[in-house]
């Protein structure tokens, strides 16, 4: 019998390859998330075209579309294993935390490919200043591990419930909040050339606090 | 097609007790209190009316559910396995256990044994295929599967990492001949090891055992 503690990195690791391997071949969160945040862009940009200067603007824009591309697909990483009937599996061979970890991390990846193709085709349709890189992604690392942390907690703690769609939004927006206005402020920021430093500490602490309360409600998780 | 080597047989010194022993998921569904004690080695058949609890109580012993009244104790070796550590002794084959549609049989079980951190998982998933007869089928897709070979691959899941209690929920549902001969030949080979628990109605899965727990619920014939 494997011991705990030494299984649990492997879980960890062995849940998140799973997740990828699952996601390759279904694309079926990339997919929607990409086309969401694709006609998203392409509709704002035919509609208003460039918006130049307007960092305000510019700064909520780009976290509204990245947060509404990745939620639905961040919480469908628990919901899938509850429609598929796989969860008891799941849960026979790791800990609640641990597959929570592994899921938390396949949807930090996951933030990152869609922020790989979403920020440079939102760069180029909408405009903007030039971007302060070291700022901007400190602030755009930061409040992904924030979305992250948030969607896959609230994705967790709903995936058994019925109606768990509207319940997703319900209770995934306020949470949410301080977020947006870390991350829209700290963009913004960036931007105007003002230090952002004040933003990163909220989205940072409020991160570790994400990540401090999924550790300890994990384990209580999915009791019947 | 050929059995797998079995391991040196050991026998784990297994018990399981209950005390008064019940759960209610509404007024009228659920399993009534029951109290028991078995030791390894040996078989024993859980019977009783459809919704009397057979799997409910299969659930609590694999440390996937808590019961609402009443006590259940799992011992290894003199050692009580608090809920959240059952999983790495106990095998469950139960009808509510899917697998990944998108992954082959040899990935799921690979994917099980990976993230349970079993020692050389790739032998762990052929000779478990093998004592259930599957391995012919490593490569096709889960999907792809008759419910005669999801039932074996549940099986196999159970036995993947060798535990010293096997629980079996209906383990000849959907099987042809061979495949009851098969789940017969398991069941002893684990009774003379470890401890098994077989939730059933039929006869002949009835006789591999040496005692029999009857559940008294009230099932579907008596709602009052």
């Amino acid at each position: 019998m494997p011991g705990e503690r030494s299984s649990s990195v492997g879980a960890v690791w062995a849940i998140l390859i799973k997740e990828c391997r699952g996601e390759w071949r279904t694309r079926y969160g990339l997919n929607s998330a990409l086309l969401f945040a694709v006609t998203t862009l392409t509709a704002v940009s035919f509609v208003v075209g460039r918006i130049g200067e307007r960092t305000d603007i510019l700064a909520a824009l780009l976290w509204i579309v990245l947060m509404f591309a990745a939620l639905a697909s961040l919480a469908h990483t628990f919901v899938r294993e509850v429609e598929g009937h796989t969860l008891t599996l799941l849960r026979m061979i790791a800990s609640p935390t641990s597959i929570a970890l592994g899921k938390l991390i396949f949807n930090l990846l996951f933030l990152g490919v869609l922020e790989a193709v979403t920020v440079p085709l939102f760069l180029v349709l909408m405009g903007g200043p030039p971007l302060h890189w070291a700022r901007f992604l400190e602030v755009l690392g930061l409040g992904s591990l924030a979305l992250a942390a948030a969607a896959t907690l609230v994705g967790a703690v709903i995936a058994q419930t019925r109606g768990r769609g509207a319940l997703f939004a319900a209770v995934s927006l306020p949470i949410l909040l301080p977020v947006m206005a870390g991350a829209v402020s700290g963009t913004r920021g960036q931007w105007n050339g003002v230090p952002v430093d004040a933003e990163l500490r909220l989205l940072a602490a409020y991160a570790a606090a994400l990540l401090g309360m999924s550790l300890v409600l994990y384990d209580h998780l999915w009791e019947d | 097609m050929s059995a797998a080597v079995l391991p040196a047989p050991a026998v784990a010194l297994a018990s399981l007790s209950a005390r008064e022993l019940a759960h209610r998921y509404s007024p009228r569904r659920g399993l009534e209190p029951v109290s028991f004690e078995i030791e390894a080695p040996g078989v024993a058949a859980v019977t009783g009316p459809n919704g009397s609890g057979k799997s409910t109580l299969l659930r609590i012993v694999a440390g996937l559910l808590r019961p609402n009244r009443g006590a259940c104790a799992l011992r290894i070796g003199g050692r009580e396995i608090e809920r959240g550590a059952r999983r790495l002794s106990v095998g469950l084959a139960t009808p509510e256990l899917s697998f990944y549609d998108e992954f082959t049989v040899g990935e799921n079980l690979m994917f099980a044994a990976q993230t349970q951190g079993l020692a050389d998982p790739r032998g762990r998933v052929r000779e478990s295929l093998e004592r259930v007869g599957l391995w012919v089928r490593v490569g096709d897709r889960a999907d792809a599967l008759s419910s005669g070979m999801r039932q074996r691959l549940r099986l196999a899941f159970a036995l993947l990492h060798r535990p010293p209690v096997l629980l079996l929920d209906e383990p000849g549902s959907h099987l042809d001949e061979a495949g009851r001969l098969m789940v017969a030949r398991v069941v002893r080979e684990q009774g003379e090891r470890g401890l098994v628990l077989i939730a059933t109605n039929d006869e002949r899965e009835r006789t591999l055992a040496g005692r029999t727990i009857e559940l008294r619920g009230r099932g579907l014939g008596d709602p009052d």
